[in-house]
């Protein structure tokens, strides 16, 4: 059987952890292929609404990038991200589905090594989850 | 009003006259102290050199037989019995796991520990509850001419968490001898160490601070001093003993409980076994300024 | 429906070796929703951006997206290729595929499935985006600078050469701050007032500065580019004009008030000038000790005046002012030393703060430049210096370091041996932080040639035995408690942002921080911006800072502010939130959660409102709105929606 590809989104801010994903680019740091970038200005633009959304839509995970505390080119924004985070994760736990399933971590734009360990090791996890169930079924 | 006292074990035997001097006022003030039933040693300060629960528990055990007596409060004379009660009732009330296991460990005492004690000073119930003015009009003898310093040492003002006072500049002693008619200078080493243990195992260190504090009292003017601590009250008048044979321009000087003055002012009469458990003899300056 | 015209860079070999870009080509060119697709070697280059501004002529494209390097690098190439080509700049959109995919992946296959996700999701964004023209907004083109010192000075200075009209607002009598207080300067030992009264006078005599003194902003309304300020200033009763500070007024004035500028060790009258070097040089009338403005009560000064300058009718004025930007230069004051009661000031007369010490020092002092301690006027021959009074003690003062106290408190030593030379002067530090140009040099100087004893440890209590201060110690290096008679103590007091400023923090809508130091836009990058635009940050307002440091600080703001107020437009990226205000139900959740002041809400019609100008477009707002009628222009809910669902749905 073919091995399980998990469906990731990324949502990125544009001013840290989307430059560090440039960095591992350009530092050609190799990572697995599951995880597609939308780009935001902030970190605060994502609505617990569209991670809701991209796991109902079919994704197996979801990742959020956010400049580190005090570095947020909006001053707060990544606070706000973060507590936003922290309620929806019981929210999911609520749904049925892993609160791992979605991670937040503060990637700078320097940390390009740190983007792609974090890809690996993100993607890794969601392959031993495996796929999202469909329906209304509650995982372990 | 019937204040409830804890007198530890020093006013019972070295500091009695701290004792008797303080009922004396009390009683003159209508807020006579009644000691507290079954008291045991505080732990004195050692008990705080340690993490270690089990050292506490003389401490704890005094609040749980208070608790148990129904007394909301429990005041203290001691510097050190106040420091150490107050210190040991925190260390285990701040922490949980700390209450549960002292509470596991005294499952046989009447009582499991709560911690409503509220374990207060005498000087800061004479300041809040009656006040330096209030005080003032009760003096009846007032202690005119007397010049004195007061000496807080360690256990009053630190840590400053329990201080009775500005922990770094504090004024209850001099509010108070000010209160009963003396002269308080402040002098520099009036919140200096008086060497406390070391009273034991290096006692020239001792010696050496009563030389300096006692001469710092002096320069500023005092005639003597006033504490309330066993401990400092040893180290700088008994020590003077010492003193004067190493520090021959040494000039000695009396170390007073501040209840001695309060006894004083407050009408009641010098009392001569007070006297005897004073090494420099107290009287002559008493004598001269007209309170006994 | 848009028609799209995808794009698709080879970068060489860079995309193409990991990406089947032919390929993705042909799939992109089989879509329905797809006019136009193909691949070329570089797009970026000149060829490259012909064959799009081709393809959109001859296909009607009304869209474009340009699958390749990241945007950092040639979003502004293709942006204005298809503007070239007559689309809105905003109809381009640029798929990622080398830098987050052909260079991070090595399995071809994946990673063409990949790439084809990006351009997929790039697709549906692009569908959804509007045509977007910058918003703007007319400018005034004048500044306004809070504040007289140092750091204000020179930035006023700096924006009124370039050519622009500068208000200056200082709340006391003169300008000068408390640099115009300082006798000499580290580390040059250049005397403080000689290099700034010509400063002074330049910014009085400059045509394009306003100085108003005794004032102080109450109010400000508006945004960046057009703020409108209101200004009070107190009542004039000696006008500057006609005043010519003969100083006969003074002269018979029977009122004695100690003197600020001699931090209370001289005297002055209640009218007064406030130093002789003043601007505006004139006298003042200090109304809270004057005897009475009636002529019974005293008019000696105005019967006096001959230049008849002395007005006792004159009354407070408030005005307002429109200008395009605003400068807070409100300095510092020092920690409140009756906080450290152990140290005794007020008890002892020869416990002085540092800056009461530079007035002992200063030729203009009340000593005329002898130092003679306050007490008996006698000269101290053995001074303590006691550093961190108030700082670097988070348990009960400040956590903070002040920065310019080890440096001023050696000088203050150094000074003193040069006019005591057989004077011995102790330095209590916690460390020496010399950090700054011959600062270092400064320090070790002091220590080998002029006999600065420095002794590490804090000073725990200070008392007087007859005519000596004594100074109880620990010295940290040797674990022995110190014992000093001195003549004297000098503390030198932790800086605090100056009295009042809190007040003009909350007057402006401006951030500080929990010491009440003013916020800067971000602490590396945007170190003389706030977090309102248009308002700008200069000296030690915004955290303690020397004079270098303050007149660097000065100097970059005023750029920033030149910046501002080149263009009478002010130009704003579009890419801001909006209101649908039929969906909006005026909960104001989107108020609390902008950083920038942007939202706000219409009283009358309860739907929030955004500032085009303030917004920084950072979305948090639109997260947060409840109702969804909070939108980002071209990113939208529904379009981060489409875009969720392509990456969703994979290659099945």
């Amino acid at each position: 059987m073919k091995e399980f590809e998990p469906k990731i989104v990324c949502f990125l801010c544009q001013w840290c952890t989307y430059a560090g994903a440039d960095l591992a680019g350009t530092s050609r740091l190799k990572y697995p292929p599951n995880g597609v970038v939308i780009k935001t200005l902030c970190s605060s633009r994502i609505d617990p609404q569209h991670i809701l959304l991209a796991f109902t839509e079919g994704c197996d995970g979801v990742f959020i990038g956010g400049c580190h505390p005090g570095d947020c080119h909006y001053q707060t924004g990544n606070y706000k991200t973060q507590r936003r985070i922290m309620l929806l994760k019981t929210t999911l736990e609520q749904l049925g589905i892993r609160p791992d399933r979605l991670r937040l971590e503060w990637i700078s734009a320097s940390e390009g090594r740190k983007f792609a360990e974090t890809m690996k090791e993100f993607t890794a996890h969601i392959q031993e989850l495996g796929p999202l169930p469909k329906a209304n079924l509650t995982e372990e | 009003m019937q204040l409830p006292y804890y007198p530890g074990c020093t006013l019972k035997n070295h500091a009695k006259h701290f004792e008797d001097s303080a009922i004396a006022a009390m009683e003159r003030l209508d807020m006579p102290l009644v000691e507290m039933e079954d008291w045991v040693c505080c732990g004195t300060v050692f008990s705080m050199s340690s993490d270690d629960l089990m050292l506490q528990v003389a401490s704890i055990r005094n609040l749980v037989r208070a608790e148990h007596q129904n007394l909301s409060e429990l005041i203290v004379l001691c510097s050190m019995c106040y420091n150490t009660l107050r210190r040991a009732s925190d260390f285990i009330l701040s922490d949980p796991e700390n209450l549960d296991k002292v509470r596991k460990f005294m499952y046989l005492e009447e009582k499991p520990f709560d911690g409503t004690v509220e374990i207060l000073h005498l000087l800061s119930v004479l300041r809040d509850r009656i006040g330096w003015e209030e005080l003032g009009r009760k003096v009846v003898r007032p202690l005119a001419n007397l010049k004195v310093g007061g000496y807080y040492g360690c256990l009053l003002v630190r840590p400053e968490k329990y201080a009775i006072d500005d922990f770094e500049a504090p004024t209850i002693i001099e509010d108070l001898l000010g209160a009963l008619g003396a002269t308080a200078s402040p002098y520099p080493y009036r919140l200096e160490c008086c060497g406390a243990y070391q009273t034991v195992t290096n006692k020239d260190v001792t010696v050496q601070r009563t030389y300096e504090l006692l001469n710092s009292a002096r320069n500023a003017g005092c005639e003597a001093i006033v504490t309330s601590c066993p401990l400092c009250a040893f180290n700088l008048d008994q020590r003077q003993r010492e003193t004067i044979e190493q520090f021959p321009d040494f000039d000695p000087m009396p170390v007073f409980y501040f209840t001695e003055l309060m006894a004083l002012a407050f009408g009641a009469n010098w009392d001569p076994e007070w006297t005897k458990l004073h090494f420099v003899n107290p009287e002559p300056i008493l004598r001269d300024k007209g309170l006994i | 429906m848009k028609r799209i015209g995808v794009f698709i860079c080879h970068c060489g070999v860079n995309i193409k070796d990991t990406v089947d870009v032919e390929a993705l080509s042909e799939f992109f060119m089989s879509r329905d929703d797809i006019v136009h697709a193909e691949d070329y070697m570089f797009l970026c280059s000149d060829p490259g951006q012909k064959i799009i501004k081709k393809a959109i002529a001859e296909h009607k494209l009304d869209g474009v997206v340009v699958a390749s390097c990241s945007p950092t690098l040639h979003e502004s190439t293709f942006q204005n290729a298809i503007e070239e080509a007559g689309l809105n700049k905003f109809q381009m959109e640029v798929a990622n595929i080398r830098e987050q995919c052909s260079w991070v992946h090595n399995d071809k296959p994946a990673g063409t499935r990949k790439a084809s996700l990006i351009i997929g999701a790039s697709i549906e964004k692009l569908k959804l985006n509007e045509s977007l023209e910058p918003t703007s907004a007319p400018l005034t083109r004048r500044a306004m600078v809070i504040g007289g010192g140092i750091a204000g000075i020179q930035t006023a200075l700096d924006i009124a050469d370039a050519g622009y009209e500068v208000v200056m607002v200082e709340k006391k009598p003169s300008i000068g701050g408390h640099m115009i207080q300082l006798s000499e300067t580290f580390p040059t030992l250049d005397c403080s007032q000689c290099i700034l009264t010509p400063k002074m006078v330049q910014l009085a005599k400059h045509p394009n500065i306003t100085l108003h003194v005794n004032s102080e902003v109450k109010d400000i309304s508006g945004f960046v580019g057009n703020f409108k300020v209101t200004v009070e200033r107190k009542a004039q009763y000696v006008d500057p004009d006609l005043c010519n500070i003969c100083s006969d007024c003074s002269t018979v004035c029977p009122v004695l008030v100690p003197s600020e500028y001699d931090e209370g060790l001289g005297w002055r009258r209640a009218i007064y000038i406030p130093f002789p070097q003043a601007i505006p040089a004139s006298f003042t009338l200090d109304i809270d000790n004057c005897l009475g403005l009636s002529p019974i009560a005293c008019g000696k000064c105005a019967e006096k005046c001959e230049a008849n300058a002395i007005n006792y009718d004159a009354s407070p004025t408030t005005f307002e002012v429109e200008v395009g930007a605003v400068v807070v230069a409100t300095g510092y004051d020092l920690y409140p030393v009756e906080n450290i009661a152990e140290y005794g000031y007020g008890k002892y007369p020869d416990v002085v703060t540092s800056l009461q010490f530079e007035r002992i020092l200063s030729a203009t002092g009340p000593t005329g430049g002898v130092v003679r301690r306050p007490s008996d006027g006698a000269e101290p021959k053995e001074v303590v210096f006691i550093q961190c009074c108030g700082s670097r003690d988070p348990e009960h003062h400040l956590s903070y370091c002040s920065k310019i106290c080890c440096m001023y408190s050696l000088k203050h030593a150094k000074l003193y041996k040069h006019k005591v030379h057989d004077g011995q002067p102790y330095i209590f530090y916690i460390d020496i932080r010399a950090g700054g140009k011959r600062y270092e040099e400064f320090v070790q100087q002091a220590i080998s040639e002029e006999n600065v004893l420095y002794t590490r440890g804090k000073v725990a209590r200070i008392f007087n035995e007859g005519d000596k201060m004594v100074v109880f110690g620990m010295d940290t290096l040797t674990g022995k408690k110190v014992e000093i008679r001195a003549d004297m103590v000098v503390l030198a007091m932790a800086v605090v942002p100056s009295y009042g400023s809190d007040e003009l923090a909350k007057t402006l809508k401006a951030g500080t921080d929990k010491h009440g130091f003013f916020n800067e836009a971000h602490p590396k990058l945007r170190p003389v911006e706030s977090l309102q635009a248009g308002l700008f940050l200069a000296g030690a307002c915004q955290s303690p800072k020397d004079i270098p440091d303050a007149v660097s600080q000065a100097s970059g703001t005023a750029a920033k502010v030149m910046v501002l107020l080149s263009s009478d437009r002010i130009l704003h990226s579009p890419i801001i939130a909006t209101v649908d205000d039929d969906l909006c139900s005026g909960c104001g959740i989107c108020i609390g959660t902008c950083p920038y002041g942007a939202r706000e809400m219409d009283l009358l019609t309860r739907v929030a409102l955004v500032n085009d100008i303030l917004c920084e477009g950072c979305g948090a707002c639109i997260a947060a709105c409840p109702s969804g009628a909070a939108q980002q222009h071209n990113l939208t809910d529904d379009q981060i929606a489409n875009m969720i669902r392509v990456i969703a749905l994979g290659d099945e």
